[in-house]
């Protein structure tokens, strides 16, 4: 209630009045007051100017007759006068003809105006002494303390003006304050009774303009009070409607992923089963859409009547071709497995027929025989079902797939990190011609650089970076580096493609592009995995020949790993055999090792083939190479993969 | 012995005329041709571009009007206040309407005041008295040694055409008329 009152609009007009008014008096009260003491300072001035002016000419006379008494008189008759402290009376050379000082003025007194007149010879223009008179502002402080003292009066009148004003201002606006009053409680349906109606002036307007709106209002609300419950029932219908379809899936009927997170929630123990239609895409683009989508129905509506008599099991459609069977109670494992493959084979003999067509599916089941967790862990299990293509399988908290997962997904972002910030690195390891001891070429390998500076291997990433689509942009970043690297180096290089990076047409124009650039077409040599090379032969052949022409060259690594064909390494028209680690490693004891190299090396030195012998790791191993006649030794024995290719190291 | 002093007084009192208080007679040389100057007029009064002060008095006081003589000059060495002065000593029975005069001083007489008093008038100039009593005979100026020194104006002599005082020194002189001495 205070703060209203605090609010109320009469204290504010009077308020704003007050201070306006209080301002401006206050402006001129202080600019009359300082106009007034300086005219009221003037008035005494002029004052004690007139009595020196008046007395000044007989004072002359007197110093001009030589009457020094009558001037001494003289000056005791302006003493009379209770304004004047002091009357001095000079000559021309200033010497004091008379001085007289009122008791008052020889005890000190402070505030006086003093007045100098100069005393000129009567009828001449000639000065002859001075007149020097202190005056007393007595006079003055009387004027002003009258003048402060009516000030203050007015002051004090305005004041109490003001206040009448107040409560004047009050009286007419409190009608106001009653119809707000009783408009505070007002209610669109209960008609109020609005004061002052019968006023004649502007508080009866507004309360006949108020009581017009409180009709007009009235039948407004009515009619909005029909309209909202119209509304209300309305959004009703659609709330319950929307509800449906948040939960429903619209082309089966069955309940969504939605509502099987519910059922989740509330499900104290129980188990699921994620099923998935195995190729159905193959459905969908070879018959279309449509039949995919009348096939799910079908499918769908099958599915329903196999559980509809186990009230436990709820049936729900997750996406596309997924299905799922939660288990509201969980049954004992053996039946769960069961159902599992029972749904299995009974869904391998459902035939659908679409125009004549008869079409047959296959799924794959995950399950997991708990709740905590249940979409992610049956996920989990149907994703490796489908990778070990099994039809069924069950969700296995030792079999840590789940580590497994995070592992990956860390790595993936480790890998994509390193890419933006420029951490894949190549490392360059020497390899040595056998007949020199000195370099022949680099071998450019590829290395992750972690924050913290450790170096890592690429067998902890090229798996993860081919499945997550990295690999290609990591090829490139080796392609760039190592050609920029030896641009100017007088060394031959290799570089590691894979099958992938081959059978990628953008790849391929870009390694032109990059070897064209850089100008290294006849320092670098492509090496190509044996086992991959054989398994698309006709486009790894294309890429070779492409290559050739361009002046590089061709090695095959990790020769002996697979099944080699010699035949079709014959047409490949390669350079170099990289001789697999697997036989090198133990080349000076494993007598069967010697006999694959010396076979491999016989065939090659018939095909002007260079052999390269990797994993040469200490001096014996290395001592066989050569006695075995391999060109070329790659090896931490020979030489570590390094940064840069300073590595003048020789046998 | 009483009567043979009082018999020599009353001897040389004969024998030499008035009797002048010396003192008087001296701040009446100092200061009446300072009052002559006050008169804004003075300019017309001139005679051959100098002022002529008459001193006008009986035969047995010719040595007194020498002395003031002296002592005129001995005070104001030739020059009142810049202007140029002579002093002309005349017998009460010479002066006429022809006597050369920019002021008159006029020593103790008994019969003459009145002619003297006319021709000043006429003349247009100051008349001065050493004898306040010779106001009322016409005379305009005179001063006397009271409790302070005193100037007197004849009142009835003020209003001369040709005499124009400041204005101050009428507000510090006593007025004499007939009526009031």
């Amino acid at each position: 209630m205070k703060n209203k009152n605090s609010n109320s609009l009469s204290k504010k007009i009077v308020i704003s009045i007050g201070i306006v008014s209080l301002l401006i008096t206050l402006v001129i009260f202080s600019v009359s007051e300082k106009i007034t003491k300086e005219a009221f300072y003037n008035v005494e001035l002029e004052k004690a100017d007139l009595i020196a002016r008046t007395i000044e000419p007989l004072i002359a006379l007197n110093i001009y007759l030589d009457m020094p008494d009558n001037i001494a008189q003289l000056s005791l008759q302006l003493m009379e006068n209770p304004y004047i402290l002091s009357v001095k009376v000079l000559d021309s050379q200033n010497k004091i003809i008379s001085d007289i000082k009122s008791k008052e003025y020889q005890k000190g007194i402070e505030e006086f105006f003093v007045v100098e007149k100069t005393i000129n010879q009567p009828n001449s223009t000639k000065k002859i002494g001075t007149l020097a008179l202190v005056y007393s502002n007595k006079g003055y402080q009387e004027l002003v303390d009258k003048y402060t003292n009516l000030t203050l009066l007015l002051l004090v009148a305005l004041v109490v003006l003001f206040i009448l004003f107040g409560l004047y201002v009050k009286k007419l606006l409190s009608p106001l304050v009653k119809i707000a009053a009783s408009l505070k409680y007002y209610s669109p349906d209960k008609k109020m009774d609005i004061p002052f109606l019968s006023q004649n002036n502007e508080i009866g307007l507004i309360s006949n303009a108020l009581n017009g709106m409180q009709q007009k209002i009235s039948e407004y609300s009515k009619k909005q009070k029909n309209i909202n419950n119209y509304l209300e029932e309305k959004v009703n219908e659609k709330t319950l409607e929307l509800r449906e379809q948040l939960y429903i899936d619209t082309l089966t009927g069955l309940p969504n992923r939605f509502s099987m997170f519910n059922d989740i929630i509330e499900t104290r123990d129980g188990a699921l089963l994620i099923i998935n239609i195995d190729d159905f895409k193959e459905i969908n683009d070879f018959f279309g859409h449509i039949a995919g989508d009348n096939i799910l129905k079908k499918f769908a509506n099958r599915l329903k009547n196999m559980f509809k008599e186990n009230e436990y099991i709820k049936l729900k459609r997750l996406s596309g071709d997924e299905f799922a069977l939660l288990f509201v109670e969980k049954p004992p494992l053996e039946d769960f497995i069961k159902t599992a493959e029972k749904l299995i084979k009974d869904v391998e003999k459902m035939i659908f027929l679409y125009k004549k067509n008869e079409i047959g599916i296959r799924v794959t089941v995950g399950g997991v025989y708990q709740i905590e967790k249940a979409l992610e862990k049956a996920d989990i299990a149907l994703k490796s079902a489908k990778k070990q293509r099994k039809s069924f399988l069950l969700y296995d908290e030792k079999l840590n797939i789940e580590e497994h997962y995070k592992d990956n997904m860390e790595w993936v972002k480790k890998l994509k990190k390193a890419i933006e910030q420029d951490m894949i690195v190549p490392y360059f390891q020497p390899v040595f011609d056998n007949n020199s001891d000195k370099i022949a070429s680099y071998e450019c390998l590829i290395r992750l650089i972690e924050s913290n500076g450790n170096v890592v291997s690429p067998y902890l990433f090229l798996t993860i970076a081919k499945k997550s689509r990295l690999y290609s942009e990591l090829t490139k970043i080796m392609i760039e580096k190592s050609c920029k690297h030896f641009e100017n180096i007088d060394y031959d290089f290799s570089v590691n493609l894979s099958v992938e990076d081959i059978l990628n047409n953008d790849m391929v124009s870009y390694i032109k592009q990059k070897i064209k650039t850089h100008n290294v077409a006849n320092k670098i040599i492509f090496e190509i995995l044996e086992s991959e090379g054989i398994e698309n032969y006709e486009e790894v052949s294309l890429f070779i020949s492409e290559m050739k022409e361009f002046g590089c060259r061709i090695a095959i690594d990790d020769f002996g790993s697979g099944y080699s064909n010699f035949e079709h390494l014959l047409k490949l028209n390669i350079d170099y055999i990289k001789i697999d680690g697997t036989l090198v490693k133990n080349l000076d004891k494993d007598v069967n090792a010697q006999v694959v190299v010396e076979t491999i090396v016989n065939f090659a030195q018939r095909l002007n083939i260079l052999t390269v012998a990797e994993f040469v790791h200490n001096e014996a191993v290395f001592m066989k190479v050569k006695e075995l006649n391999i060109n070329r030794s790659q090896g931490f024995f020979l030489g570590m993969p390094k940064e840069g290719t300073d590595n003048k190291f020789i046998v | 012995m009483r009567k043979v002093i009082l018999l020599f007084f009353i001897f040389v009192n004969l024998a030499y005329g008035y009797s002048y208080d010396d003192l008087l007679l001296k701040a009446q040389a100092s200061i009446f041709p300072k009052i002559m100057l006050l008169d804004k007029k003075i300019e017309n009064k001139l005679i051959e571009g100098r002022i002529i002060y008459t001193i006008v008095y009986e035969k047995n006081d010719y040595n007194t009007a020498l002395e003031i003589t002296k002592f005129i000059d001995e005070n104001y060495n030739g020059h009142f206040n810049g202007y140029a002065y002579k002093i002309n000593l005349v017998e009460f029975s010479d002066l006429s309407s022809m006597t050369q005069a920019s002021a008159i001083y006029i020593l103790n007489s008994d019969k003459d005041i009145k002619k003297v008093a006319d021709i000043a008038k006429k003349k247009g100039i100051i008349a001065f008295s050493y004898d306040v009593k010779n106001l009322k005979a016409g005379l305009l100026f005179s001063l006397m040694l009271e409790k302070s020194t005193v100037l007197y104006m004849n009142k009835e002599n003020l209003y001369i055409q040709k005499i124009d005082f400041v204005d101050s020194l009428l507000r510090m002189v006593k007025f004499i008329d007939k009526e009031n001495s």
